[in-house]
């Protein structure tokens, strides 16, 4: 552990320790442009100098080590003239065009050059200018303004793992770019915007709309995948202006996918913001007193069993366990939260997790991915696998679909049949699992929605069994859900109760006529064709394909506009909070179902919020863990029985993401996802080989 | 106008002592394309050293409805009427419109509640959705 | 003045034989496995007690260098840097087209003195002729034995390889020429960790100047003692000169470190053109060192410390003389032009500072500037210099503040007559 003095504090760092992380640790701020935590150390921008005892030049601390003994100055005459002469060099080529671009206010380089650079400039002669250059529909350039600093080039290769931005040129000639003007093809793209010090990248979508003092900033939690990606969002106003990630190490770290970011504006169209009920087969607005009069006629006049609730994939647990509540009290076991169809729930905790964690991925070496396509179902977490996989000594399998997972991967099989190798010890990669320290295991909604999909499960079960990743200090069997609700959904029991019917039988039902009364919260995955005759209530935030079909429609918040419970992938519980009021009529969605409840005779017993969740802790603990991760060890116990149903199926599994930029229906009533999905379409299958 | 309205409606055109004024002293030198016509003091009276002028109104008493040009007389910009001096209106000149603040048809900019037509966008703006 | 029986480099000129042949008979090559047998601790003491210091232009002592690399059994390599690019500078290129033996056979006592058993000569990208005939060289080794599988029948395995650069001057920066090595783009690393412990392909890595390797045979068979015999204490041995500019005779010759400039440019390049007293000043050690005026040459020895003592150095050794026709103005704002091109653009002050000096310099070589512009670029020099990744911002820093602490008169005369409305002449270019 060396000790050294920075500014004559007296600071004792890890080993492999930096000499700015040192500094930092003895509270000394050292202005910085290119290097960045989570990024290589490229040790350019020179901001970092700081003078160190016995060198005879100033030390760029980014990429010194922390030395035993060292003797560190961080606002010494040497080193402020170092600061302000890298200053005057970096602005001498730069715009002063800050009145126009929309870092102002939140620019590295403005923010420096008032506390470290000078007042005036002694440069007179021409600036440069450069070209700007397209880098897809979520980033804009003016690379004018391009300081160099290299960051959005270490991201794209390190984290988001595609070579596709580069610097060409040399000197002061030198110009970053996707060499072929075309757009990042990666998920995690817009994440230079944040790295980018200077105005040089900006967010194509919002572009001068707003200045960042203007913002109300409300921190969140992401609903578009599983991963719970903390957010901000930024509102002015009744309006939301813009999502960032929000730094949460064991989560996302400090990147967000562009779906999560870009999908602002899907929340300002296609909004349902008044209650709307059918008659004579057209739909009219009415009040809520209207709309829940007949949704009230037609409860009491359905028997319970043919009656049946669906939630959707963006739906909040609070509204999930409100209306669990209200159908149990109606008597209906018909309820279900696996829109896709997944053979998951109701096995014990453990068997429906993401076990390992997120930042757990970092300590396996060795992984088997099942049906799943984490870059497109979950961009976040595929860079911590690529963050992984970069450290090397880590083998990665794959049995389902090819698809380019930006890291290679030992392509195992297509299919059932591949698992049933695996399970049986006919396949090497067994062995490579076995040999591992810390295997693990990922099943995706892929493998899991197969008709076979308990059996896959249950061989997935079988084989983190054979390979010991299901240990005292380890826990590597995981499944990576793609809906944000659906873990909460699972905890929470949203499945079919004793005799219940689930998503299938549901559909089934109300085609054939079984099923008189249908509830989506927020369901728009499924096939409304099938639903028949039902009465269908659709509550919700988006006029997406419920509403289309609903007989009455009840309009909900997004998941902005409440303060909502999500459970992640990994089952930690996070609070998403309130950013703005929902538009219109619309109400949070738990009020609805109470209030609803109240008319229907069936007056579920919480008033408010906080009583609500107390009731959820009160059955289910770990809703009080916020934030944190209560492991699960009740994985079930895997039976020859079990595994009878896997079959021999060399067909590949199914993608759960057909399309990236439009899984949901807020995603779909997004201008610039569908832009996004234009540009790059559905995720193409990787050629086979 | 009939007296009667002359005077009880006094916001419009003249006052008794006006129009008593006038009759006395006043010299007629001219009226606008509106009707307002325009006096000089017939005996030289004069007030701070300029000769006294003053118009009557063809209607709302409303001191912008004075076009540029007789507005150069009346104020001793210049001495000679536009009629004397021969002036024409250019072409392009859009013809004189009194100062519309505080009338229903006053300007309005976009952003203005009381403006008529399309709103222009704004913050919390959300498009609704419509069954079709 | 150096003997000829002193001489180390004895086909400098391409008089004779480059083949093997030709190597053997002026005595390359001999008993070279005895030299291998006697053990990496004692070639690294034998060149530590010759004094020699890198010919590259650092001038860091060779055998310290060489004892740097870890004695453990990861794979190690030797890279000689053969992309001599710097301006004025000659002498690897002749070493390699007509003494190319000398080179190899360097090579190979080089990695035994510090376990590598893979050598990488870096070549630049414009010497084409002297890759294919170094090429040929190593061909001719590898057929004789001399170098490969059990080379010399040493039993020491040890492989050589050409690579051919693409033209860049930061690739003769030893870590931008790894990386160059390695495939990526020439761009310096930081430092540290240092290219001992962990260069190219991350291995332990000794990157060394092609004329410091090529010397080492002699001085192993002729012993530390002799190369310690000549030159100066601390200034060892023999070096190549390469003599360009207003001179009589450009040439390149091998000569005693030490010696006089003014004896070394009049006896062998012919002296100054116009005679000593038509001098201007000199670059003593290729274009990123200071240039020095005539009465500092007068009795300027050339070697490392006495050219320190006047804030020059002796760099490579190439001398640029320029006589009193030159515009040293203009010649220094082409030395900024070329640096300002060269710049990799990887660090701040480095590929901004460079720009603005040289624009800064365009002016003044027209008298186009204010005289407190003179002192504005010093101090911008000043924050290049040390501020930057490597040392081409040092080198892109140096002849400019050079050029202010000698001819600063010179400067602000031109300024004054530029003021006056008097025509400047742009007079001859030096450096082009």
């Amino acid at each position: 552990m060396p000790k050294l003095v920075v500014d004559g504090v007296e600071v004792e760092v890890e080993p492999g320790t930096t000499l700015i992380q040192a500094c930092e640790a003895a509270g000394s701020e050292i202005p910085r442009f290119c290097y960045h935590e989570r990024l290589s150390i490229a040790g350019n921008c020179r901001m970092c100098l700081v003078e160190v005892e016995k060198s005879p030049k100033p030390v760029a601390s980014c990429a010194m080590p922390a030395g035993e003994g060292m003797v560190v100055h961080t606002n010494s005459p040497l080193v402020k003239r170092a600061r302000e002469g890298v200053m005057e060099f970096l602005l001498i080529n730069h715009p002063l065009d800050c009145p126009i671009c929309d870092q102002g206010g939140e620019c590295d380089l403005q923010d420096q050059s008032m506390a470290y650079g000078v007042d005036g400039s002694r440069f007179h002669e021409n600036k440069r200018a450069v070209e700007e250059k397209y880098m897809g529909p979520l980033v804009k350039t003016v690379m004018t303004r391009c300081i160099h600093c290299t960051r959005c080039i270490r991201f794209t290769t390190e984290v988001a793992g595609i070579s596709e931005l580069g610097a060409i040129g040399r000197g002061e000639d030198m110009e970053i770019t996707t060499y072929l003007e075309k757009a990042l093809s990666s998920e995690l793209s817009a994440n230079v915007v944040d790295l980018c010090p200077v105005g040089a990248l900006t967010f194509r979508p919002t572009a001068f709309s707003a200045r960042p003092w203007e913002y109300k900033k409300t921190e969140s939690i992401d609903v578009m995948d599983a991963v719970g990606s903390n957010i901000r969002v930024d509102s002015r106003g009744a309006e939301v202006m813009r999502i960032l990630p929000r730094t949460n190490d064991d989560v996302n770290e400090e990147w967000i996918s562009d779906k999560t970011r870009f999908v602002v504006d899907g929340l300002k169209t296609q909004r349902l913001d008044t209650p709307y009920v059918r008659e004579n087969g057209k739909l009219r607005a009415a009040t809520w007193d209207e709309a829940f009069a007949a949704i009230a006629a037609k409860v009491k006049a359905a028997k319970p069993e043919r009656m049946a609730a669906i939630a959707g994939d963006l739906a909040c647990a609070e509204s999930m366990k409100a209306l669990k509540d209200l159908f149990d009290k109606l008597g209906s076991a018909n309820i279900d939260c696996r829109q896709d169809g997944a053979k998951i729930g109701g096995k014990g905790r453990a068997a429906y997790l993401f076990n390992s964690t997120i930042a757990g991925i970092e300590s396996a070496d060795a992984l088997l991915i099942v049906g799943s396509d984490p870059r497109k179902e979950a961009p976040v977490l595929n860079a911590r696998i690529l963050k992984r996989w970069n450290q090397g000594h880590f083998r990665v399998g794959l049995v389902g679909e090819k698809r380019d997972l930006t890291y290679p991967y030992d392509y195992l099989g297509a299919g059932a049949s591949t698992l049933g190798d695996l399970v049986a010890g006919k396949h090497d990669f067994l062995e490579v699992l076995k040999g591992a320290k810390n295997p693990m295991i990922i099943v995706g909604q892929g493998a899991l929605t197969q008709k076979n999909g308990a059996a896959i499960l249950a061989a997935a079960l079988k084989i983190a069994e054979l390979a010991n990743a299901v240990r005292e200090d380890w826990n590597g069997f995981n499944v990576l859900h793609t809906a944000a609700s659906r873990v909460a959904g699972l905890d929470l029991g949203f499945l079919p109760g004793e005799g219940g019917r689930d998503v299938e039988a549901i559909l089934e039902g109300a085609s054939k006529g079984d099923v008189d009364f249908v509830y989506l919260l927020g369901a728009d995955e499924i096939d409304t064709a099938r639903l028949g005759s039902a009465f269908v209530v659709y509550q919700g935030s988006h006029g997406d394909m419920g509403a289309h079909r609903a007989d009455v429609i009840l309009p909900g918040a997004a998941y902005t506009e409440k303060n909502g419970t999500y459970v992640n992938t990994e089952g930690r519980v996070q609070f998403g909070r309130r950013a703005i009021f929902p538009m219109g009529e619309a109400r949070e969605d738990w009020t609805i179902i109470r209030a609803l409840s109240a008319v229907l005779g069936q007056t579920l017993p919480y008033d408010s919020l906080n009583a609500l969740r107390d009731a959820m802790a009160a059955a289910l603990p770990h809703f009080d863990a916020v934030d944190m991760i209560v492991p699960a060890h009740d994985l079930p116990s895997v039976s020859d029985a079990d595994l009878a149903a896997l079959g021999d199926d060399t067909s590949p599994f199914a993608v759960p993401v057909k399309d990236f930029y439009l899984t949901n229906p807020v995603a779909r009533a997004s201008r610039v996802m569908a832009l996004c999905s234009a540009e790059f379409g559905a995720a193409p299958a990787q050629a086979a080989e | 106008m009939s007296l009667f309205s002359e005077i009880f409606v006094w916001w419009h055109g003249q006052t008794m002592g006006t129009r008593f004024y006038t009759w006395r002293k006043g010299k007629l030198m001219g009226t606008d394309d509106q009707g307002n016509k325009y006096y000089q003091a017939s005996d030289g009276a004069s007030i701070g050293g300029y000769v006294r002028r003053w118009a009557i109104y063809n209607g709302d008493a409303e001191a912008s409805r004075v076009p540029p040009e007789w507005h150069g007389w009346l104020h001793h910009t210049v001495d000679v009427t536009p009629d004397e001096s021969g002036y024409r209106v250019k072409p392009w000149e859009k013809p004189h419109r009194a100062n519309l603040t505080g009338t229903p048809l006053a300007y309005r900019p976009s952003g203005s509640i009381l403006a008529e037509g399309v709103r222009p966008a704004a913050t919390g703006d959300y498009e609704a959705w419509k069954p079709e | 003045m150096l003997d000829d029986k002193d001489r180390i480099f004895t086909n400098l000129y391409g008089l004779d034989d480059w083949r093997l042949a030709g190597a053997r008979r002026r005595g390359d090559w001999d008993g070279t496995a005895e030299l291998i047998a006697r053990g990496r601790d004692w070639i690294i003491d034998e060149m530590k007690k010759s004094g020699l210091r890198g010919r590259g232009g650092a001038g860091f002592p060779t055998g310290l260098k060489w004892s740097f690399m870890p004695k453990d059994d990861r794979q190690h390599y030797l890279v000689v840097n053969a992309d001599e690019s710097e301006p004025g500078t000659c002498k690897d290129r002749e070493i390699m087209r007509h003494d190319p033996h000398k080179l190899i056979e360097g090579c190979l006592l080089a990695s035994v003195a510090m376990g590598a058993s893979a050598c990488y000569i870096y070549v630049r990208g414009e010497f084409i002729r002297e890759r294919e005939q170094l090429q040929a060289a190593v061909d001719e080794a590898y057929d004789a034995g001399l170098i490969g599988k059990n080379a010399c029948g040493s039993g020491y395995d040890f492989d050589l390889y050409v690579h051919h650069g693409a033209g860049a001057y930061i690739c003769g920066e030893e870590t931008a020429l790894l990386e160059s090595l390695e495939g990526k783009k020439g761009m310096p690393r930081m430092k540290p960790p240092f290219p001992a412990n962990c260069g190219l392909y991350g291995a332990p890595t000794t990157v060394a100047n092609v004329e410091s390797v090529s010397v080492a045979p002699t001085i192993l068979r002729r012993g530390a003692s002799w190369f310690a015999g000549l030159g100066r204490p601390n200034n060892t041995g023999t070096k190549l000169f390469c003599i360009s500019g207003h001179v009589n005779n450009p040439c390149n010759v091998e000569e005693e470190m030490g010696i006089p400039l003014r004896e070394l440019i009049e006896r062998h390049a012919g002296g100054v053109r116009g005679g000593w007293d038509n001098l201007l000043a000199v670059i003593p050690g290729g274009s990123s060192v200071h240039c020095l005026p005539k009465y500092i040459c007068d009795d300027m020895l050339m070697d490392f410390d006495s050219l320190r003592a006047v804030q020059s150095g002796l760099g490579t050794a190439a001398v640029i003389v320029m006589d009193k026709s030159t515009d040293i103005i203009k010649a220094i704002a082409r030395i900024s032009y070329f640096y300002k091109h060269e710049s990799c653009g990887q660090c701040t002050p480095c590929r901004e500072g460079t720009g603005w000096m040289w624009r800064v310099m365009e002016r003044l070589a027209k008298g186009e500037a204010e005289v407190e512009e003179i002192d504005m670029l010093l101090d911008v020099t000043k924050r290049v210099e040390g501020h930057t990744i490597c040392a081409l911002g040092d080198a892109a820093a140096w002849p400019i503040q050079g050029l202010i602490k000698h001819f600063r008169p010179v400067i602000e005369e031109r300024i004054a007559m530029q003021k006056r409305g008097a025509t400047v002449a742009v007079g001859a270019v030096a450096a082009e």
